[in-house]
């Protein structure tokens, strides 16, 4: 099953790799038109958060997979505040702390 | 557009792309049937496997309080409901009426004193009884809906049990029986590390999931009856000096729409074939063996050999409980004096995670499970888990089926019976690692909250209940999919 195959598995996830490295390019070009001035820690707190994101996306349609419905339902809902709340949070710290 | 602009923009469809890319792999690790540990998946699938050295205890996780007996016969349930049927039935029709009033008092030795140490068995007896009959007039009402269900059972349960059934009966003594074609010029083992290495990779090749190896404590064997040479009480025979425990789980989709669609005759079938093939292959180097295999054809009892040979602990309903397999994990077992090195037990914390959890005690439809907060019960000896196996019994009477061939509620809602994949591996590695607790709180926690359970009697067919199943049942299993109704 896709992306489960001999052949497309390690493609798909070059091509994650792929589109993960345009994302960071892109990022910062985002940062620096928004004026946020970014430093090790900063990107430490902001890897973080996507990486919490992109695990509660893909946990929660895990559970849909196994036909755990209203689990991945709930744990959406769940972590999703969670990562909405902390986006708030670590947004203003991006903003505010200068540097 | 600008290069800069270009570059935002590609970023921001690119990050949504990954994330999407992403989110539809965890569906694809959910959906994938190479999750499912053991059933079908190849010996050499190394993934499934969890690596147990951190975890080596020297003593099992199961508390020793007493001094410790050998299990009665009677003890078994399958065996002692056979012997009160085969007395209702010496006395013909009026039988069943007869002996319900005439109570415990009037049964012929040893019913007698079992049923007066255990009334509530002997009422549950009746009550299965008379839900037997229920069932069995309900199944008009079922028969199309499950169909393909009772044919997968069907299937599975046919080289069960019939006359020349593989492996064959022992018969005889077991100093006859267990040698019985064991080749006399064999060559010298090396070592016992050899023996076990060897006797694991070829129970793996046979398809067994997991391979465990302990010398069988005697308070394992059952005491009363011996097969092959029928009742009366026996010493263990000397050469039943070690067990080769092996597992595997019953089909994971159709185990997850328990009751009416699951059936433990596809585990009990694979673990005939494997043992029995097992039994042959050590006789053929040089060894006795003999296979003890569920349902009923064993003399030993299972769940405790297999904690000893380190394939898992015991959970609160009773069953072993293994890191790949969960509560998933079908036992038998082969007994042989071949020179073998026992594997250590280990210590998981899935005894401490069941003094919290309660899932299975809150879902099993005959309240046959413990709420306890530790196990309570002495038993022979140890303080453990114990089911009430008689009201467990009056349940497989109940769900809409042909008859009672189960219900595994229990072992499918356990929090461990789950996928290998990412999201259950964590908990699995991350649980037994944690001193603190908090990891299983959390997990549990998860658990109860977003999880759905239909709950208790709702597994029962109307109007106690709404044949609810656990899981979906797969397409293969529903008869509206490929058929009229
Ligand atoms: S098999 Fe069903 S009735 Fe028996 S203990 Fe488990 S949940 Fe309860
Ligand atoms: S459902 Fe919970 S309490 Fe029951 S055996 Fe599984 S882990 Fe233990």
């Amino acid at each position: 099953m896709f992306p489960y195959s001999t052949m497309l598995q390690p493609i798909f996830w070059m091509v994650i790799g792929l589109l993960t490295g345009v994302f960071v390019i892109g990022l910062r070009y985002w940062l620096k038109d928004l004026n946020i001035s970014m430093n090790w820690w900063k990107w430490v707190l902001l890897s973080f958060w996507i990486v919490l994101l992109a695990v509660t996306l893909c946990g929660s349609f895990t559970l849909m997979g196994e036909n755990e419905w209203t689990a991945g339902y709930r744990f959406l809902l769940f972590f999703g505040t969670v990562i909405t709340i902390s986006g708030a949070g670590l947004w203003m710290i991006l903003r505010r702390v200068n540097p | 557009m600008d290069r800069r602009n270009f570059l935002k923009y590609s970023g921001l469809a690119s990050g949504t792309l990954a994330l999407a890319g992403i989110s539809s792999a965890g569906f694809v690790a959910g959906r994938n049937k190479d999750g499912n540990t053991g059933f079908g998946r190849t010996p050499y699938g190394k993934d499934q496997f969890f690596n147990r050295k951190p975890f080596l205890v020297e003593q099992p996780t199961y508390m020793k309080v007493g001094t410790p007996e050998r299990i009665g016969y009677l003890d078994h349930l399958f065996r002692r409901n056979a012997e009160l049927r085969y007395h209702i039935f010496s006395y013909g029709r009026e039988g069943f009426q007869k002996v319900r009033d005439e109570g415990p008092e009037k049964l012929p030795e040893p019913l007698k004193s079992y049923y007066i140490d255990n009334p509530s068995a002997f009422e549950e007896f009746f009550r299965a009884m008379d839900r037997a009959n229920e069932q069995k007039a309900n199944w008009e009402k079922y028969k199309d809906r499950y169909m393909l269900a009772e044919a997968w059972s069907a299937a599975h349960a046919s080289p069960l049990g019939a006359p020349g059934a593989f492996p064959r009966e022992p018969r005889g003594n077991p100093e006859e029986s267990d040698f019985s074609g064991v080749n006399e010029d064999s060559l010298k083992l090396k070592s016992p590390q050899h023996g076990s290495r060897l006797i694991k990779k070829i129970s793996h090749l046979f398809g067994a999931t997991l391979t465990g190896i302990t010398k069988i404590k005697k308070e394992w064997v059952y005491q009363g009856a011996l097969r092959g040479r029928g009742r009366g009480d026996f010493e263990v025979p000397g050469h039943w000096k070690y067990a080769i425990v092996i597992a595997i789980p019953h089909e994971w989709e159709s185990f997850y729409a328990n009751p009416t669609y699951g059936t433990s005759h596809d585990a009990y079938s694979m673990l005939r074939f494997i043992s029995g093939k097992l039994e042959t292959f050590i006789k053929k180097i040089g060894y006795s063996a003999r296979s003890h295999i569920p349902p009923t054809s064993y003399d030993l009892i299972l769940p405790p050999l297999g904690i000893d040979a380190g394939l898992g602990e015991q959970g609160r309903h009773g069953i072993l409980i293994t890191p790949e397999l969960g509560a998933n994990t079908r036992l038998a077992a082969v007994s042989t004096d071949m020179p073998l090195e026992p594997d250590k037990p280990v210590d998981l914390g899935i005894r401490k995670f069941c003094n919290k959890c309660k899932i299975c005690a809150e879902e099993c439809p005959g309240k046959a499970i413990s709420f306890a907060g530790s196990p309570y019960k002495t038993v022979r000896g140890y303080k453990r888990w114990s089911i009430d196996q008689d009201k467990c019994y009056t349940v497989w009477n109940s769900v809409a089926t042909s008859q009672p061939r189960g219900c595994r509620i229990c072992l499918a809602v356990c929090p461990y019976s789950r996928k290998n994949n990412w999201i259950h591996t964590i908990a699995r590695e991350a649980d037994p690692r944690d001193p603190t607790g908090l990891v299983s709180s959390a997990m549990l926690s998860m658990q109860k909250n977003f999880f759905s359970y239909p709950g208790g009697k709702e597994y029962l067919p109307p109007p106690e209940g709404n044949n609810k199943t656990y899981g979906k049942p797969p397409d293969w299993l529903r008869t509206e999919e490929w058929f009229d109704i």
